[in-house]
């Protein structure tokens, strides 16, 4: 589960239009995410709120053998007000989701503005992910406000910052961090940690982020050892490429291009390349590292089942990591990860699922599993077919369905919402499995997970956690 | 009498060998290992070898049926080896990354990815050279204790010998380890093995309170032999066999209670973080509890970085009252931190301990003070005392730093005598005000004293007003600076009684304040409450006039000064060579 301070992070991102999938070391995320999901551990509740448009809290409390708790605050500039901070109205694929979709790379600053729930990263089949799409690039033309044009002419609406402020109590942790965005494609953040254990007391780490859209580059300084590092990702093919004129102005013929484009080649796997490096190097230690990276996903548009592959290199210690993720379904998404070393020939590999229930989460115990009822599941792909029909002719010809899409992407944001609940579970090479089951009852969002070492059956159960989050 | 140390029955157990890689493998995986090991240490080999070690009995202490105590130098140049497996972590990203916290980690996508290697390190041709006491009783079993390093010098190959920055690292490393090893876990390992032989019975709650007891046995320093004698059979005076300490190394754990030790720095580290809890103290008062008038303290201290206005202090003994003043010859073109005279003061023996503080005055300033010293050795006031006056004369502008290490109280628990006598021999060179108390009537000191003695606290407020606008009312204040044309007003917040009460406040708390001390005390806390109460009042009116008074008095001070000391070279000199070093003490 994102603790509630992410997801207001995110939503400040949304807000100020910055497209944090961008960068280097999101390359991966979508496996990470699916494999490599935290297991709570203990008991640990969270009450949160957005007391005002500016303004978040979060209080911590939680419980491994001892009684920790944290007290955290948060300041944006921006009124975020486009989110739903409650917890019985928060959609949960913003909370819970795994399988990352792709950001529209022409218009890092408005797909969120649109859409409702900017972060409802809930993989949606790629037919109403391209519903979502028509909407939004829909209503971009219909209001015609939304191009890139408006926003480049007004700064001020970039230049935001966010504050936040956590205090860790019996340790005594302090962390803070500050966002601020200086234009459209540059935003620093400043991370700081204060502890007593630490060496010099704690450490700081500056980042700078810079997003043109088809690349992304990030340099990075911290304190401790004096760590210099960079980051850079470039995208190609598929919108990349296509819209080669400028990523920030959607050309108006753009959306037709690509539409004929697609339509042309919708048979054909239709996504996104993007390949990128990080170089680092401890001024202090003397000590460097590097790797590199490919990626290959699916753009929203692909007609077939959205997939993630990716391979990453690291030249210096021989390891190569290659991973694969895929939304199967619309309610389940899978990955696998191979990792190798050429060196020591030490090989790993892991899987990782997340299936999602739209039950309640006591159906879901009662074994009552969404394969189950097979009534809604080819339903949506047939109207999905239609509504991809309609989009198509939409684009040809522009005011007729639009009425159509709209009432699709609202019913596919009705269903979403109906999801009460995913169980995520991962399996390693050392045939140790995590389960986490979240899901919300009543106005709690509650996420429970354990681990189970197979290797020991006698205690097989590693870790138990319960984890709460109510927020208003 | 005759001893007959078998060396090869010992290996000829068939067991022993095996039990001893056990015991070695635990004690190796002990301690949390640092993130580049990513495996247990395992002890895959180990031989005693064939030569034993040259042992050499320096002197027996205590000989009876049942208990032994005994010295003994030891030197080992044999074929013993030992060899270690374990699997590190070659990627220093990888190691970096996973120590700190995950805030501010920089979050590399795999370039931290690990690569742990097998590592196996054979340690061979060790030479050893140690003395050794060893304490033994049938109750408690074996003791050893290494009174030196034993560790002369050991080879170490591994799997990356062909790498030499590796194995130099690897050889550093491992000797230091070693270090700790023998010095700390093998006297413990024979201990335990001593007790599983002997008394069986006090096996089973070893763990606790065996340790413990070992720990509290294994101090024969505590209670040293009624002669004893040194390797080359020079007899050791008790002074300097208390002066042993057990780790061989120059650290003080009997003066110090390693807790309170623990417990001081982490109070010093609780200012840099933003830690709530502030750790608690036995038998030490707080000046933050001291009272109202004290509390001053924790806000106070301004920093000493002011350079080449010449400023005075003055030390009260209980009777005497000497003024060292700083004169413009000296202090010309001061830098602010003035490291170099500082060093100068201490460049006599024992003062690295007031410099090193004196250094760090600024930094501490926040810090609550509390005291350690109530059980330190005699010489610790004495040298702090001879220090400062040093100091003082050295570069008495330093006033505010001296003051720092001044607040600081030190309990002098017997030996005043000696710089007092010291000065007061000294005396009759130079002119010094009469005993006079001039916080509480420095107007009888002004009217009645020498130019040169008088403005000892006035032109120690001074540098201050310098550095930052709130100085100003200390010189208001009637008491501090009689001559002031400022008029008095925030003079009256301070109830005239008040050094008595803060002398009487002082006596309370630590009762056992000398009383030059206590004075001294009271004097800085004085100051530094005056300011620390000394708010944003801007008078710039005043505060000319002031400056030029004061500057035209430091002048003459100054003048005055250096011609004393022209006259009396002997003086200026003479505090330097009474000091006695300090107990050292090192915050760790």
């Amino acid at each position: 589960m994102r603790e509630f301070m992410n997801y207001i992070t995110n939503a400040f991102y949304g807000a100020t239009g910055w497209n944090e999938d961008n960068k280097y070391n999101e390359l991966n995320a979508t496996s990470r995410e699916l494999i490599d999901f935290p297991l709570p551990r203990g008991l640990r509740l969270t009450l949160s709120s957005l007391a005002t448009p500016h303004f978040a809290t979060s209080y911590q409390l939680g419980s491994v053998g001892v009684v920790d708790g944290s007290i955290s605050y948060l300041h944006s500039s921006i009124p975020l007000t486009h989110i739903a901070a409650q917890s019985d109205k928060i959609p949960l694929p913003a909370l819970l989701r795994c399988y990352r979709r792709l950001h529209d790379l022409r218009s890092p600053g408005q797909h969120y503005m649109l859409d409702a729930d900017p972060l409802s990263g809930l993989p949606p089949s790629p037919q109403s992910a391209q519903a979502l799409l028509g909407a939004v690039s829909d209503a971009a033309v219909a209001n015609g406000t939304l191009a890139g044009g408006k926003t480049d002419q007004d700064p001020s609406k970039y230049t935001h910052s966010l504050l936040y402020g956590r205090l860790y109590l019996p340790k005594s942790l302090l962390e803070g961090m500050i966002i601020k965005r200086f234009t459209q494609a540059l935003q620093v953040q400043v991370r700081a940690v204060s502890e007593q254990s630490l060496r010099n007391g704690g450490t700081i780490l500056g980042l700078v982020q810079y997003d043109k859209g088809n690349y992304g580059l990030e340099g990075l300084y911290s304190t401790d050892g004096g760590l210099l590092g960079f980051r850079g990702l470039y995208n190609f093919g598929g919108d990349a490429s296509s819209s080669t004129c400028d990523p920030w102005t959607p050309a108006p013929g753009e959306n037709s291009i690509n539409g004929n484009g697609q339509a042309g080649e919708k048979e054909r796997i239709y996504g996104r390349f993007s390949v990128g490096g990080e170089l680092y190097y401890g001024t202090l230690n003397k000590s460097g590292g590097m790797s590199l990276g490919a990626r290959f996903v699916t753009l929203p548009a692909h007609r077939g089942t959205p997939l993630t592959a990716t391979l990453t290199i690291n030249p210096l210690m021989g390891n190569i990591n290659a991973t694969y993720a895929l939304l199967a379904r619309e309610y389940c998404s899978l990955a696998t990860r191979v990792e190798f070393n050429v060196y020591s020939y030490e090989s790993e590999w892991a899987v990782g699922m997340e299936l999602w229930s739209n039950r309640r989460p006591a159906g879901f115990l009662l074994g009552a599993s969404p394969s189950n009822d097979p009534e809604p599941e080819p339903q949506p792909p047939r109207k999905k077919e239609r509504s991809f029909q309609a989009k198509m002719e939409w684009r040809l010809d522009d005011p007729e369905p639009e009425p159509e899409p709209a009432p699709k992407s609202e019913s596919d944001k009705k269903k979403n919402d109906e999801y009460k609940g995913v169980l995520k579970a991962r399996l390693d090479n050392n045939l140790r499995i995590g389960l986490l089951w979240e899901g919300r009852a009543k106005s709690l969002i509650f996420s429970l997970g354990t681990g189970i070492d197979l290797h020991k059956l006698g205690e097989p159960f590693r870790s138990l956690g319960l984890e709460v989050q109510y927020s208003s | 009498m005759a001893f007959n140390f078998n060396w090869s029955p010992l290996t000829a157990d068939a067991g022993f060998y095996e039990r001893a890689r056990d015991l070695l493998t635990t004690a190796l995986n002990k301690s949390p290992k640092p993130p580049i090991i990513v495996d247990d240490i395992f002890v895959t080999e180990f031989n005693l070898g064939s030569v034993p070690p040259d042992l050499e009995i320096l002197e027996i202490g205590d000989l009876a049926e049942d208990r032994f105590r005994g010295i003994f130098k030891m030197c080992y140049s044999g074929d013993a080896f030992l060899t270690l497996a374990t699997r590190v972590q070659a990627n220093p990203l990888n190691t970096y990354i996973s120590a700190k916290p995950s805030f501010t980690s920089p979050e590399p996508l795999t370039a931290s990815s690990s690569l742990t290697i097998p590592l196996q390190i054979t340690l061979s041709e060790i030479k050893l050279s140690a003395f050794i006491i060893l304490v033994f009783s049938k109750q408690k079993g074996l003791t050893i204790v290494f009174r030196n390093d034993p560790l002369e010098s050991l080879k170490v190959s591994s799997t990356f010998d062909s790498i030499q920055f590796v194995r130099d690292y690897l050889q550093k490393t491992i000797e230091m380890k070693l270090r700790d090893l023998i010095m700390d876990e093998l006297p413990a390992i024979i201990h335990r093995l001593s007790l599983q032989l002997w008394c069986p019975d006090q096996v089973p709650k070893e763990d606790e309170e065996a340790k413990e007891e070992s720990d509290a046995a294994i101090n024969p320093l505590a209670t040293p032999p009624l002669d004893a004698v040194d390797a080359h059979g020079h007899r050791l005076d008790p002074v300097e066999i208390s002066s042993l300490s057990l780790d061989g190394g120059p650290e003080t754990q009997s003066l110090f209670s390693q807790k309170n030790l623990e417990k001081m720095d982490a109070l010093a580290n609780a200012h840099r973080t933003s830690s709530l809890i502030a750790p608690n103290i036995l038998e030490v008062v707080f000046r933050a509890w001291a009272g109202q008038s004290d509390k001053a303290d924790a806000t106070a201290t301004p920093s000493a970085s002011t350079p080449n206005l010449h400023r005075t202090s003055s030390f009260q003994g209980s009777a005497h009252t000497y003024t060292f003043s700083d004169n413009s010859s000296q202090a010309s073109g001061h830098a602010p931190s003035r490291p170099t005279l500082v060093s100068m003061g201490s460049a006599t023996t024992g003062l690295s301990l007031g410099s090193g503080r004196h250094s760090k005055a600024g930094r501490k300033k926040k810090t609550r003070v509390v005291n350690l010293r109530s059980k330190t050795a005699a010489s610790e006031p004495v040298s702090e005392v001879g220090s400062t006056s040093s100091q003082a004369g050295d570069s008495g502008s330093e006033a505010a730093s001296t003051r720092a290490p001044m607040s600081e109280p030190v309990i002098p628990t017997t030996i005043r005598e000696a710089p007092e006598d010291d000065l007061a021999a000294s005396q009759s060179k130079v002119r010094f005000r009469p005993p006079t108390d001039a916080t509480t009537s420095p107007r009888a000191s002004e009217s009645s004293g020498s130019r040169a003695a008088v403005p000892s606290v006035p032109v120690t407020a001074q540098p201050s007003r310098v550095t930052s606008p709130q100085e100003h009312v200390y010189t208001r204040q009637p008491s501090m600076f009689p001559s002031s044309p400022a008029p008095q007003t925030s003079a009256q917040e301070r109830p005239p009684s008040y050094s008595s009460r803060a002398s009487e406040k002082a006596e309370a708390t630590a009762p056992i304040y000398a009383d030059g001390k206590a004075q001294q005390q009271q004097f800085q806390q004085q100051q530094q409450q005056q300011w620390g109460r000394a708010g944003p009042q801007p008078d710039m009116s005043s505060v000319i006039l002031e400056q030029a008074w004061i500057t035209k008095i430091a002048g003459e001070i100054a003048r005055r000064v250096y011609d004393e000391k022209n006259r009396n070279p002997g003086f200026w000199e003479d505090s330097h060579q009474h000091d006695i070093p300090p107990p050292a003490y090192e915050p760790r």
